[in-house]
C-alpha cells in the first residue's frame, strides 16, 4: 500500500542539526532531491523551509465532508508543529491533470517565497481511501517533483492519511519520519474517576478506553503500539494490567502481588516490562519477562526504588531511589548492577530516557515542580521549564524532538502540553472536562 | 496488523471489559488465583538477594473472575468499614517514619485491636505534590511503617492488610500546607473476622 520512500540526505541531517539544534539523525544515505532543496534554503540563512499546501483534491465521490480542505489543514498543522516548516495553507486546490494550471499556481507560490509545494489527491473507494502526495521543489525552474507516495487506509481513518503525508514530507527532507501518525495515552478525570484515554498526538479523536470507575494510572505504550500497561484499582488493590485498545482481547494481569504493582515501562524490544513491586517488603524495581512470566528483582535498598525507564538500547535503566536521601535519579545496568547517581540537588523523579539515548528528562522539585534534562553520564544538566505552575511527567515523541507533559499553569488543574526538547514552543494540548495527566506518547503507528 | 481506529476505538474497550467480567482465561493454570499468598504477613525486613523468581508470579494471562481468588487473598478494600476506634496518624513531607506524638496514637490503636479481634486495613496516603508513581511508593511505606509499629505492639501481622493510595484519595483538596498535612496520613478500616 505504500511505495518505498526515496533515499534521504546525510548532509541534510547535519545541516538541520546545526540550523535547528534538533536531535535529528543523519543516516548515511544518498542525497535526495528534497534534501537539496532544504540545503539550498538553509544556506540562505533561513531557519525554516517555506512550504505551500493547497487544499487536497478529492476524486471518486462527492466531498460532502470537506475532506479536501480539512485534510490539507491537518497536514499543514502537522508540519507547523514539526517546527521545521513555515506553512502556507488554505489555498484553493490546484486542478489535477491541468499542467498549465499547476505550473501557474506554483509560479505564483514561488514568487511569494515558497520553497516547496505539496499536492494531495484523495481518492474515495467505498470503505477505503487513498491519499496521493506529490512534493515539488519550487526553487527549481521546472518545479521538479522531488517526492511522491500513495497511502491507503480504511475510509474511517482519513485523518491518519493526512498525518502520514506530513510524516512522509518530514522524512523526505530530514531522513527521519515525522511523528504526526502517533497517539497519546493519558489519564483523564472527566467522568469523575481517573480513566485511561487515547487521542491523536494533536489532541483530536479523544476517546476513553477504560470505564471501571476506579483509579487508573500510569499508562505506557508497548513498542508495537498494540497495548498499554497501566496500574488500576479495578479489583480493589493496585495491580498492574495490560490492555489492547484496538483489539478484541481481554485485559491481562501483569502483576497482582500484595502491595503496590506500579510504574510500568516496556523494554525497547517489547519482551519485558520494568515495574515496581513491594512484595518483598518495600518498593523495588523488577523486570517481568512477558513470555515466561518470571520476575527478576533489580534493586536492593530498604527504602523506595521506583519509576524505571529503559535506555533505547535496552542495556540500561534509569530509576528513582531515596538511597542517597530525598529522591534522586540513578542509572543501572539492565541486570541491576553498576548503579550510579545522576542528580545531586533537589527532589527528582520521573526519569524518561530519550529515544535517541542522549538525554534523560526528569521532574525536579525546587519550590515548584519543573522539567529538567541531563545526559546519561550526568553531564549537561539543564532546565526545560520554569513555571508557570508545576510542569511534570514528560513523555518523549518517538523522534526525540518533542515532549508532552502535564502542567497546572492554567486555572482548573492539570492539562497536557507539548514542547520541543529544549523547552521551547510550549503549547496546550488538552482542555477540560476533567484534568488530564500521565501522558505517554506512542511510537509511530504501523 | 489489526489496528482499527475511529469507531473501533470506542467499541473495543467495552468488549475488553465485558470479557474481563466474564473471565475467560486462556491459561487458567496461572491467573490471579495463583498470586502469592497475600496473607498480610510482614515480609522480611532484609532485602532478598534478587535473581529469577517464578513462584506465585503473575503471568500475563487474562484476568480470572474474582471468585476464583484463593482464600488467602486479602478481602477487597470495599469490605472494610470505617471505625471511630482507630485514629489516623500523620507524616512529614516525603517521610514515613512514625512521629513521637503519633506513636502514642498507635499505642492506643494497638490496645483497641488487641481487645477487638477485627481484620484491619491500613491505607497509606500522600499529599498532592509529586508524581503518582513516587507517591504510591511513599504511601506504601507509610502504611508499612504503621503496620510494623502495630506488630511491634503485639498486633498479629496476619490481621493486617496494607494498601497505598498514593495521592489519589485526599481528604482535603485545597492547595495549602494545612491541607497537605491532613492528607499525609495512615488511615484505618476494619472488618469482622
Amino acid at each position: 500500500m505504500m511505495r518505498p520512500g526515496r533515499p534521504l540526505g546525510f548532509l541534510v541531517g547535519l545541516v538541520l542539526l546545526a540550523a535547528l539544534g534538533g536531535a535529528l539523525s543523519s543516516p548515511p544515505a544518498a542525497r535526495s532531491q528534497a534534501a537539496d532543496v532544504l540545503l539550498n534554503v538553509l544556506a540562505t540563512g533561513a531557519k525554516k523551509l517555506n512550504i505551500v499546501i493547497p487544499h487536497f483534491t478529492v476524486v471518486g465521490g462527492p466531498d460532502a465532508q470537506g475532506l479536501g480542505k480539512g485534510l490539507s489543514q491537518v497536514t499543514a498543522r502537522d508540519l507547523t508543529f514539526s517546527s521545521l516548516f513555515s506553512v502556507v495553507s488554505d489555498v484553493p486546490a490546484i486542478p489535477p491533470g491541468d499542467p498549465a494550471a499547476v505550473r501557474a499556481a506554483f509560479a505564483n507560490f514561488a514568487s511569494a517565497g515558497a520553497h516547496a509545494g505539496l499536492q494531495g489527491v484523495l481518492t474515495l473507494r467505498g470503505d477505503r481511501a487513498e491519499l496521493e502526495m506529490r512534493l515539488h521543489d519550487l526553487t527549481s525552474p521546472e518545479f521538479r517533483l522531488i517526492g511522491a507516495k500513495k497511502i491507503e487506509l480504511p475510509a474511517t481513518q482519513t485523518r491518519r492519511l493526512a498525518h502520514k503525508v506530513a510524516d512522509e514530507v518530514v522524512l523526505q527532507f530530514t531522513g527521519e519520519a515525522g511523528v504526526a501518525d502517533t497517539k497519546v495515552a493519558y489519564v483523564n478525570s472527566g467522568s469523575g474517576s481517573k480513566e485511561l484515554s487515547l487521542m491523536d498526538y494533536d489532541g483530536a479523536s479523544a476517546a476513553r478506553v477504560t470505564s471501571n470507575n476506579s483509579i487508573n494510572l500510569s499508562p505506557v505504550w508497548s513498542p508495537d503500539t498494540r497495548s498499554l500497561a497501566f496500574t488500576s484499582y479495578m479489583r480493589g488493590y493496585p495491580y498492574l494490567y495490560r490492555m489492547f485498545p484496538f483489539e478484541n482481547r481481554p485485559v491481562q494481569v501483569l502483576a497482582g502481588f500484595l502491595g503496590i504493582n506500579t510504574s510500568p515501562a516496556f523494554s525497547p524490544d517489547g519482551k519485558s516490562v520494568a515495574l515496581t513491586l513491594s512484595r518483598d517488603g518495600n518498593p523495588e524495581v523488577y523486570v517481568l519477562n512477558l513470555a515466561s512470566g518470571a520476575f527478576r528483582r533489580l534493586t536492593t535498598y530498604s527504602g523506595i526504588d521506583t519509576e524505571p525507564s529503559w535506555s533505547p538500547t535496552g542495556r540500561e535503566i534509569a530509576f528513582v531511589s531515596e538511597r542517597a536521601g530525598g529522591a534522586h535519579v540513578f542509572v543501572m545496568d539492565a541486570e541491576g548492577a553498576n548503579v550510579r547517581r545522576l542528580t545531586q540537588a533537589g527532589f527528582n523523579t520521573q526519569p524518561r530516557w530519550s529515544p535517541k539515548g542522549d538525554t534523560i528528562v526528569f521532574t525536579s522539585r525546587q519550590g515548584n515542580f519543573d522539567l529538567w534534562a541531563i545526559g546519561p553520564d550526568g553531564s549537561n544538566l539543564r532546565r526545560l521549564t520554569a513555571g508557570p505552575g508545576n510542569n511534570e511527567g514528560a513523555s518523549w515523541a518517538p523522534n526525540g524532538r518533542h515532549l508532552v507533559f502535564q502542567s497546572n499553569r492554567l486555572a482548573g488543574g492539570y492539562q497536557l502540553f507539548t514542547m520541543l526538547a529544549d523547552g521551547s514552543e510550549q503549547q496546550p494540548l488538552t482542555r477540560a472536562p476533567g484534568e488530564s495527566t500521565s501522558a505517554s506518547w506512542s511510537p509511530r503507528l504501523p | 496488523m489489526a489496528h482499527r481506529r475511529g469507531s473501533a476505538l470506542l467499541v473495543a474497550p467495552v468488549l475488553v471489559l465485558s470479557l474481563f467480567l466474564a473471565g475467560c482465561p486462556k491459561r487458567p493454570a496461572t491467573t490471579a488465583a495463583s498470586a502469592p499468598p497475600p496473607t498480610g504477613a510482614p515480609s522480611s525486613a532484609a532485602p532478598s538477594t534478587g535473581g529469577e523468581t517464578r513462584g506465585g508470579a503473575m503471568t500475563p494471562t487474562p484476568l480470572a473472575p474474582a471468585t476464583a481468588a484463593p482464600s488467602t487473598t486479602p478481602p477487597a478494600p470495599s469490605e472494610f468499614r470505617e471505625t471511630d476506634n482507630l485514629k489516623d496518624v500523620f507524616f512529614d513531607f516525603d517521610k514515613y517514619d512514625i512521629r513521637a506524638a503519633d506513636a502514642k496514637m498507635l499505642d492506643s490503636n494497638a490496645a483497641w485491636l488487641k481487645t477487638n479481634d477485627n481484620l484491619v486495613l491500613i491505607e497509606g496516603h500522600c499529599d498532592e505534590r509529586g508524581t503518582n508513581e513516587y507517591n504510591l511508593a511513599l504511601g506504601e511505606r507509610r502504611a508499612k511503617a504503621t503496620m510494623n509499629y502495630l506488630v511491634g505492639q503485639g498486633v498479629q501481622a496476619n490481621r493486617i492488610t496494607i494498601i497505598s493510595y498514593g495521592k489519589e484519595r485526599p481528604t482535603c483538596t485545597e492547595h495549602s500546607e494545612a491541607c497537605w498535612a491532613k492528607n499525609r496520613r495512615a488511615h484505618f478500616l476494619v472488618k469482622a473476622r
